[in-house]
């Protein structure tokens, strides 16, 4: 008998059936990995899990240790030893490691807070993780790695013996990722019981015991990771078979259109110390420029200093087309032909609340209002012919962009861009949090722009994604430029090799 | 946009509710056509500062200092009379005295990266100071004609009415082209307009008072700008979010002055309704207007958050607070009372609001 059964678990929201009689079941000290595109019902069957939606707003049944479970809040799953990591930390920042590990139940003597024997008990737990961190350090002082293991200490001492992890490497470093992954281990060795969501098919190979796949809210079907191929995993997510994934054809490299000599950008916070150290390329048109590099190598300052919107000084030669200039502003950056697709669209890219139509024609307001008055069925004929050429899924143009799907939202965010008309298209993390289907759409479109003869410079930290899609491959190291590869001799090891500076 | 105007649409709802109910507490006072006349020129004052305040809240912002800007520009006004100048001497000042107190906000706020909470409590303290110093504490009295008739003349009903004939053609006809036909919209429209023609054509009423003109108009172009403006589009982006704002080639710090400044130039054509109505500049004027104008906006569904909302909205936020004042007094509810009443309809009004979604 499993640890966990969960049997013919149904969830129905108004008009949709979010999950139907989908069964699952894992076993003590397992990896599970719960695989499925973005709506596949993967984060609803463990929020009634973990109690969020609570018996009996679902159908079915869930077991732990043979004993029927009715949850009838978080509270009541954590009694039980089931405890979720959402995506988004729920961490107090200026609070200390052990004040957030004890939050809410704080040990008390004579109804004051026993610091000592807080502290104490949460460098144990920490010790337990092979964690070194200070009980006493706020918070906020932490990397978002670190905030993690506080969150997972966090879970330990209320006793989980199910710990679910909802996509927890997205906001993590490379390194912070492999320091989870033996943690995770550990814990399994343990026999804490891990549910673990995730896109990252390489991910679920590093780590999973066993994958379940979840589509459309139904139960597709349960692999070991032993026996599973990653084109069958990723065709049953998406329910067909993905031919070619990355369609980017090798090109012959057009004319320069972007020039960056000696480009360097100073931190505002720290003066003489530079996030981006003189760094030098050419982007020719019809090509694909991969920007390669470690978590803080300084690629997405880069972007930001080449189209106008870095904070601090910065200097440097940049040609865009002919014109020889450093952009001082965004705006200064799309007039010269820039486009740049931020790594976070719901922070940096998108205005949520607005309607996906005026999200669309957001940059090129100047060109729809000559006089100051948009010029509406200007703006409704550009916005139309954009939605239509990435085939965004919309119901109507005033749709807030905020209830799309994360592939929508990011086919938004291009639509914004392509309307600008840009010679030179700067791309960072272009496919993050979106799901296999939306990938390929985005990389064909990709494709298909390079075709055309626009400029790309892609930044991504997928590197199978960058190895398919880039013709040369631009590495960067602690802001500088460590190598610039052909697509011929670029390998996921060399690439590596130059971004941790082995080389 | 849907989802704000449903909001709006509720809370106008709640004041023609609030209106018949006080229709019923006053025996039929309330609604006599000179008594709801005399509302639209109460509140007009509010009126036209919450239309400045919508276009600020929408940015996620806030200005506090626009009922001490109705003190000192009022006194300002007042001094140059005492200088000899005349009415247009007087407007030209308190319109330039009002974009420069705008321009003083959007430089802390902009250049200097101070919060506007912080910058516009300064503002308010030190106009209000700077009022009670230029009259030595006393109204200073306004005697002249010209400047009288701005917030006191009358356009002759019939010109009134015909207006009100020109809007509702032009509503129809705007109707009957868009794409997507809101009855909804025409049918509350029309009815509005019906009503300030049934006001009109009272005996009771002389005309349409200047200061109702006035507040008309300014709603109308603040109601243009946000919707129709590249302007307006890039307030309501900063507020819904400014990084992807400024990253979508939006000069945020351009806007966000420009629109400090537009508020205190819409403080000063308020401060001339005000004064014009009050014969004089009176230092201790405005007293907690900046209170009013902020309900308003805030009753009318503008998020203080920022992103959404409508000047519609707003009008019915100023409408409700308006009648609260008219009511009140038409009852003889004593004035400290009144402060309690208003404020707990205030605080009902929104709750219930937030409740229902």
């Amino acid at each position: 008998m499993s640890l966990l059964e969960m049997a013919e678990i149904s969830k129905e929201f108004p008009g949709v059936l979010a999950l139907e009689r989908v069964s699952v079941s894992a076993e003590r000290g397992e990896v599970l990995a719960l695989l499925g595109e973005n709506g596949a019902g993967k984060s609803t069957l463990v929020k009634i899990l973990s109690g969020v939606y609570p018996y009996p707003e679902y159908g079915g049944e869930i077991r732990i240790g043979g004993r029927v479970c009715r949850f009838r809040g978080t509270r009541d799953a954590v009694e039980a030893g089931v405890t979720i990591i959402h995506q988004e930390l729920n961490l107090v920042p200026q609070f200390s490691v052990a004040e957030n590990i004890f939050l809410g139940r704080e040990p008390a003597r004579r109804g004051a807070i026993d610091q000592a024997a807080m502290e104490r008990e949460a460098a144990a737990i920490l010790a337990r993780m092979r964690v070194e961190l200070d009980p006493r350090t706020p918070v906020y002082q932490l990397s978002v790695g670190q905030q993690q293991l506080v969150e997972i200490a966090k879970a330990l001492s209320l006793q989980a013996r199910i710990l679910i992890m909802d996509e927890p490497t997205s906001a993590l470093a490379q390194s912070e990722v492999l320091h989870l992954f033996d943690l995770i281990r550990n814990l399994r060795r343990d026999g804490v019981t891990i549910i673990y969501i995730s896109h990252k098919l390489e991910e679920i190979f590093a780590l999973a015991d066993r994958v379940t796949v979840l589509r459309d809210g139904q139960y597709v079907g349960t692999r070991s990771v032993a026996e599973a191929s990653r084109d069958e995993l990723v065709s049953m997510m998406v329910g067909r078979e993905l031919g070619e994934l990355y369609p980017k054809a090798q090109a012959g490299l057009g004319e320069a259109v972007l020039e960056v000599e000696g480009l360097s950008a100073e931190r505002p916070d720290r003066p003489g110390a530079f996030a981006v150290d003189g760094v030098s390329f050419q982007l020719h048109a019809g090509e694909v420029l991969g920007l390669a590099g470690l978590l803080g190598a300084g690629r997405t300052e880069l972007a930001l200093t080449l189209f106008g919107a870095w904070p601090g000084p910065c200097r440097g030669r940049v040609r865009i087309g002919g014109c020889e200039a450093l952009p001082r502003s965004p705006r200064e950056a799309i007039d010269a032909g820039l486009a740049l697709v931020t790594e976070d669209r719901k922070l940096t890219g998108l205005v949520l609340g607005m309607g996906t139509g005026e999200n669309v024609s957001l940059a090129s307001l100047p060109d729809l209002s000559p006089l100051g008055v948009v010029d509406r069925r200007a703006e409704e004929s550009l916005v139309r012919r954009y939605v239509q050429e990435l085939r965004v899924k919309v119901s109507r143009l005033e749709q807030p962009v905020g209830t799309l799907s994360g592939g929508n939202q990011q086919k938004v965010v291009l639509a914004k861009w392509l309307a600008t008309n840009p010679k030179v298209l700067i791309l960072d993390e272009p496919t993050r949090g979106i799901d296999v289907g939306a990938k390929a759409e985005v990389y064909q479109i990709i494709g298909e722009l390079a075709a055309r003869g626009v400029a790309i410079l892609m930044i991504s930290s997928e590197l199978p994604e960058l190895l398919a899609m880039s013709d040369r491959i631009l590495v960067m190291h602690q802001g500088r430029a460590a190598a610039v590869l052909d697509r011929v001799e670029a390998t996921q090891e060399r690439i590596m090799a130059y971004a941790t500076g082995g080389v | 946009m849907t989802r704000s105007n449903l909001r709006s649409y509720s809370m106008l709802g709640a004041l023609v509710l609030m209106g018949l109910v006080s229709a019923l507490l006053t025996g039929g006072v309330f609604v006599r056509p000179d008594n709801l006349m005399n509302l639209a020129v109460q509140v007009s004052v509010n009126g036209v500062l919450a239309v400045g305040m919508t276009l600020i809240i929408m940015t996620g912002g806030i200005d506090l200092g626009v009922g001490s800007m109705l003190a000192l520009i009022g006194v300002a006004a007042a001094k140059v009379f005492g200088l000899g100048g005349g009415a247009v001497a007087a407007i030209v000042v308190a319109l330039a005295a009002g974009l420069l107190v705008g321009a003083w906000n959007g430089f802390f706020l902009t250049r200097l990266g101070l919060p506007p909470f912080i910058v516009t409590l300064g503002t308010m303290t030190i106009a209000r100071g700077l009022a009670l110093v230029m009259s030595e504490e006393r109204a200073l009295p306004i005697v002249n004609h010209a400047f009288y008739q701005l917030g006191n003349a009358n356009v002759p009903r019939v010109a009134a009415l015909a207006a009100l004939g020109v809007m509702a053609a032009y509503g129809l006809w705007t109707h009957l082209r868009s794409a997507n036909r809101n009855w909804l919209h025409l049918a509350l429209t029309l009815a509005g307009l019906a009503l300030a023609g049934w006001v009109l054509g009272d005996p009771s009423v002389e005309g349409l008072p200047m200061t109702v003109v006035i507040f008309a108009v300014v709603a109308a172009a603040g109601s243009f700008v946000l919707n129709r403006s590249r302007f307006g589009r890039h307030l309501r982006a900063i507020g819904g979010n400014a990084s992807a704002a400024a990253l979508s080639g939006i000069n945020v710090r351009r806007t966000l002055f420009l629109d400090y400044a537009l508020m205190g130039l819409l403080a000063a054509v308020a401060a001339l309704l005000l004064a014009s109505r009050l014969a004089s500049g009176v230092p201790t004027a405005g007293n907690m207007a900046e209170l009013d104008a902020i309900a308003a906006v805030v009753i009318g569904g503008t998020s203080l958050a920022g992103g959404s909302g409508t000047v519609g909205g707003t009008l019915v936020g100023a409408f409700i607070i308006g009648l609260l004042n008219n009511v009140l007094v038409l009852m003889n509810v004593q004035s400290n009372f009144q402060y309690i009443i208003k404020g707990l309809i205030i605080m009902g009004a929104v709750l219930l609001d937030v409740r229902k979604k």
